[in-house]
């Protein structure tokens, strides 16, 4: 049976992608989704009368049903409803033979909206944040807080060959004070395969973070930044240290016996902070409306991204950010010392 | 519409799928963070890791710097005392030209018709004109996939120098090698091509963008060249001493010397020098010791004749604490009497003579690291050398050198150097006008 075509070189499921952004398109016309769209049937009628009609039309809604539970789980998730958003993505996740680009941009999302499902389950957004209420470990209990709070979510891109994942954005406030950070839960940085894991991590003023070697040979972590400046010295595998970062910025992590080794704890000075996913997606949750200014860091480039953010009741989403790929690699990774480490020596 | 655009496309259409905020540019500075303490965030980050192949470095890295200096030598540039005209020279050879850059050229070599036998240094052949130099333009190509035990490196040097004869540029293989590391949980290398020394620690920084001053010690023309042949390293570390303890072997066409004389990169005798280094580590946090004996047994580099030998001993120490860097250095050389004529890399010269060659340095300096963006690191350092050396049938020469410098490292990228060099003839040589000012400015990419 011949296969029908569905255009020179594109891919079948390349339609549900452009079906999506025709629709987006006319969703941002309208400033919200209109009543019943996407439908559960598919809009046009396909006549069947020969056997390679039939084949056209059932791929067709196939392809309709990847749109369906594609978009519509975009738009559930866009209105907050992140359950349905939740069961739509896990539906067409469910589907065989599935496309692996349509897999790869919905597993992040649909992370989140497990996140926000979770979150409202427990904090219904606008009724403030009961004690206790997913406090970190070691953190003191939170007061109550009758601010409404809501999302910002947007997406970052750049970042050179890196991509923009891993971009530490965060607020503070434009309108008034920013609040203090309490410090995170204890985080944790594996050594593994001579890569730290993770290369990127944001955390808040204040963090203890452990460091392990989870290799079979010897490691140590260092960094020469100021203000932030340790040094675990040899240990083995399998044993860990902690440090306590405390000062708001960049830390570079490098290790005194592996040159290649590099990581970033960035240290942020705002409650209000995230980290961008592979795609550059990025949602912070539980900010109070107003005006803010948001910042995004990342490895590549040699500044702060800076931008204003109007964050209105119903929250702010399209955020996007770019990031420049600016920052030059500096000759020579030192060791712990200071001292240029040169590659060609090896050791 | 590949795979990446269609991603992208879904990324734009997550972001138009939504209305567009009031989005101002900021001008103003952030807003301070007060002191009421937030409640705790409702997720926090779990960190972000690239895929797998995603590497921050690329396989194929160009690196490289570009070294201009500027040097006024006192004298005529050399070492001869222009009213000693004995002959023949009583001194046989020019142990004490003084060095004007990093690759150790002196000013000049232009003896005056007196019959020089041993080590030659090179010379920039400026004499004792102030000149600007353009030292070196180095590049470095390097090659390594992150999941390849192979290594593959090339350091290619420009030298464009103005002679007698005219201008000249020499394109010179500083090193060229591939290296093999078998085991990714250990430390241990073999390298195979033109590579460096593996006697002492002044190799190290042979290169202007690493060493913390100008020129190199008054032995480092023993112990600094580069070399055709096989190397191999490995370390151990000893976590409950904070230590490690590493083994270099080398086995090479010719001794690290450094000198127009050295014999092309070919084997002369048709049998290897071996070097090797043993070498021990105290890597605590705020202070470091590294300890190294070396050892080079081989025939001269000069002779086909492979029972005339050479063989240099050799001891060093490096302390790194609080800023402060101390290095000292003793190397000890002996070559025996040559049976035929010189063969050397300027032709064949007629008297191979024994030579015996003893020194040492010590070296200090202290680095300010003020963090501002223009002046990352400000360094005083001194050094002081001390060599003496004999050619059989000649009187031996004892030399003494002092050296003082300024570094600072503007950035990550520009060093800008400054250095005097006062030289003593103590004995066996008249005294001689031979200090050298020398500065250094060096662009690394």
């Amino acid at each position: 049976m011949v296969k029908p075509r569905l255009g020179r070189g594109r891919r079948p499921w390349t339609l549900s992608l452009t079906l999506l952004a025709t629709m987006t398109a006319s969703t941002r016309a309208q400033a919200a989704a209109p009543t019943g769209w996407p439908g559960e049937e598919m809009p046009l009628p396909l006549a069947v009368k020969t056997p390679a009609d039939l084949a056209l039309k059932t791929e067709a809604e196939r392809q309709y049903l990847i749109f369906n539970l594609l978009a519509g789980g975009k738009v559930a998730f866009d209105a907050g409803d992140f359950s349905k958003a939740m069961k739509k993505w896990e539906a067409l996740l469910r589907l065989p033979e599935l496309p692996a680009a349509v897999e790869k941009v919905v597993r992040p999302l649909l992370a989140e909206a497990q996140h926000g499902a979770r979150d409202v389950a427990v904090l219904p957004l606008s009724e403030g944040i009961p004690p206790g209420a997913g406090a970190p470990i070691g953190a003191a209990k939170p007061s109550p807080d009758p601010v409404a709070r809501t999302v910002v979510s947007g997406t970052a891109s750049g970042g050179g060959e890196l991509g923009p994942g891993g971009t530490v954005v965060w607020l503070k406030r434009a309108d008034g004070p920013t609040p203090r950070p309490r410090p995170g839960k204890r985080r944790a940085i594996s050594q593994k395969n001579k890569v730290f894991i993770p290369r990127v991590l944001a955390v808040t003023a204040g963090t203890t973070v452990d460091f392990r070697n989870d290799d079979d040979f010897f490691h140590n972590v260092f960094s020469l930044n100021d203000g932030a400046k340790f040094d675990t010295g040899l240990y083995q595998a399998g044993t860990t240290y902690s440090q306590t970062f405390s000062k708001p910025g960049p830390v570079q992590l490098l290790c005194n016996i592996h040159a290649s080794m590099v990581a970033y704890v960035y240290v942020v000075d705002s409650p209000y902070y995230t980290q961008a996913a592979g795609n550059g997606a990025f949602i912070i949750k539980g900010v109070p409306p107003g005006e803010y200014e948001l910042s995004a860091w990342h490895e590549a480039s040699a500044n702060v991204v800076r931008k204003r953010v109007v964050v209105r009741p119903e929250g702010a989403t399209g955020v996007n950010v770019a990031i420049p790929a600016d920052k030059r690699s500096p000759p020579f990774v030192p060791d712990k010392y200071g001292k240029p480490r040169q590659p060609n020596v090896g050791y | 519409m590949n795979r990446f655009g269609s991603v992208a496309a879904f990324s734009i259409v997550a972001v138009l799928a939504s209305v567009a905020r009031a989005e101002v540019p900021a001008d103003a500075p952030p807003v301070a963070t007060v002191d009421e303490e937030a409640p705790p965030p409702l997720e926090e980050p779990e960190g972000y890791s690239p895929p797998e192949g995603v590497a921050s470095t690329p396989p194929l890295s160009i690196s490289g710097y570009l070294d201009v200096g500027f040097v006024k030598a006192q004298g005529d540039g050399t070492s001869f005392p222009a009213a000693d005209t004995r002959l023949p020279a009583d001194y046989g050879v020019d142990t004490f030209a003084t060095a004007v850059n990093t690759r150790g050229e002196v000013a000049s070599t232009d003896s005056g018709g007196r019959f020089v036998n041993g080590f030659l240094p090179r010379s920039v052949d400026i004499a004792d004109r102030p000149s600007f130099l353009l030292n070196t333009l180095n590049i470095d190509l390097r090659y390594q996939t992150a999941s390849s035990p192979f290594m593959v490196f090339s350091r290619v040097q420009l030298l464009p120098r103005h002679f007698a004869s005219g201008n000249d540029t020499r394109v010179y293989v500083e090193q060229a090698f591939g290296r093999f590391a078998p085991f990714a949980t250990r430390e241990l290398n073999i390298s195979v091509g033109k590579i460096d020394s593996v006697f002492g620690i002044e190799y190290l920084e042979t290169q202007s963008n690493i060493r913390t001053g100008i020129t190199p010690s008054p032995m480092a023309r023993y112990t600094t060249g580069t070399s055709v042949g096989a190397k191999f390293f490995v370390r151990q570390q000893i976590a409950a001493l904070q230590s490690a303890v590493s083994l270099n072997v080398a086995a090479t066409n010719s001794a690290p010397f450094v000198e127009s004389l050295q014999p092309p990169d070919a084997s002369v005798a048709g049998s290897p020098n071996v070097s090797a280094r043993l070498g021990y580590e105290l890597n605590l946090r705020r202070f470091q010791l590294k300890l190294g004996g070396s050892a080079l047994t081989g025939p001269r580099n000069d002779q086909r004749d492979r029972s005339a030998r050479q063989r240099m001993l050799g001891a060093d120490a490096r302390i790194n604490a609080f800023g402060l860097s101390l290095a000292g250095e003793y190397v000890d050389v002996k070559q025996d009497p040559g049976t035929e004529e010189k063969q050397t890399g300027l032709g064949t010269f007629p008297l191979a003579s024994g030579f015996l060659a003893r020194g040492y340095y010590v070296f200090g300096g202290y680095t300010l690291s003020p963090g501002w963006r223009l002046l990352a690191r400000v360094t005083l350092y001194g050094r002081y050398g001390h060599r003496h050396a004999v050619f059989t049938g000649f009187r031996p020469v004892t030399v003494a050198s002092i050296t003082g410098g300024l570094r600072l490292d503007l950035g990550e990228s520009v060093i800008l150097k400054g250095e005097i060099l006062r030289n003593d003839e103590i004995a066996g040589a008249p005294t001689v006008k031979n200090d050298v000012y020398t500065s250094s400015l060096v662009y690394s990419w």
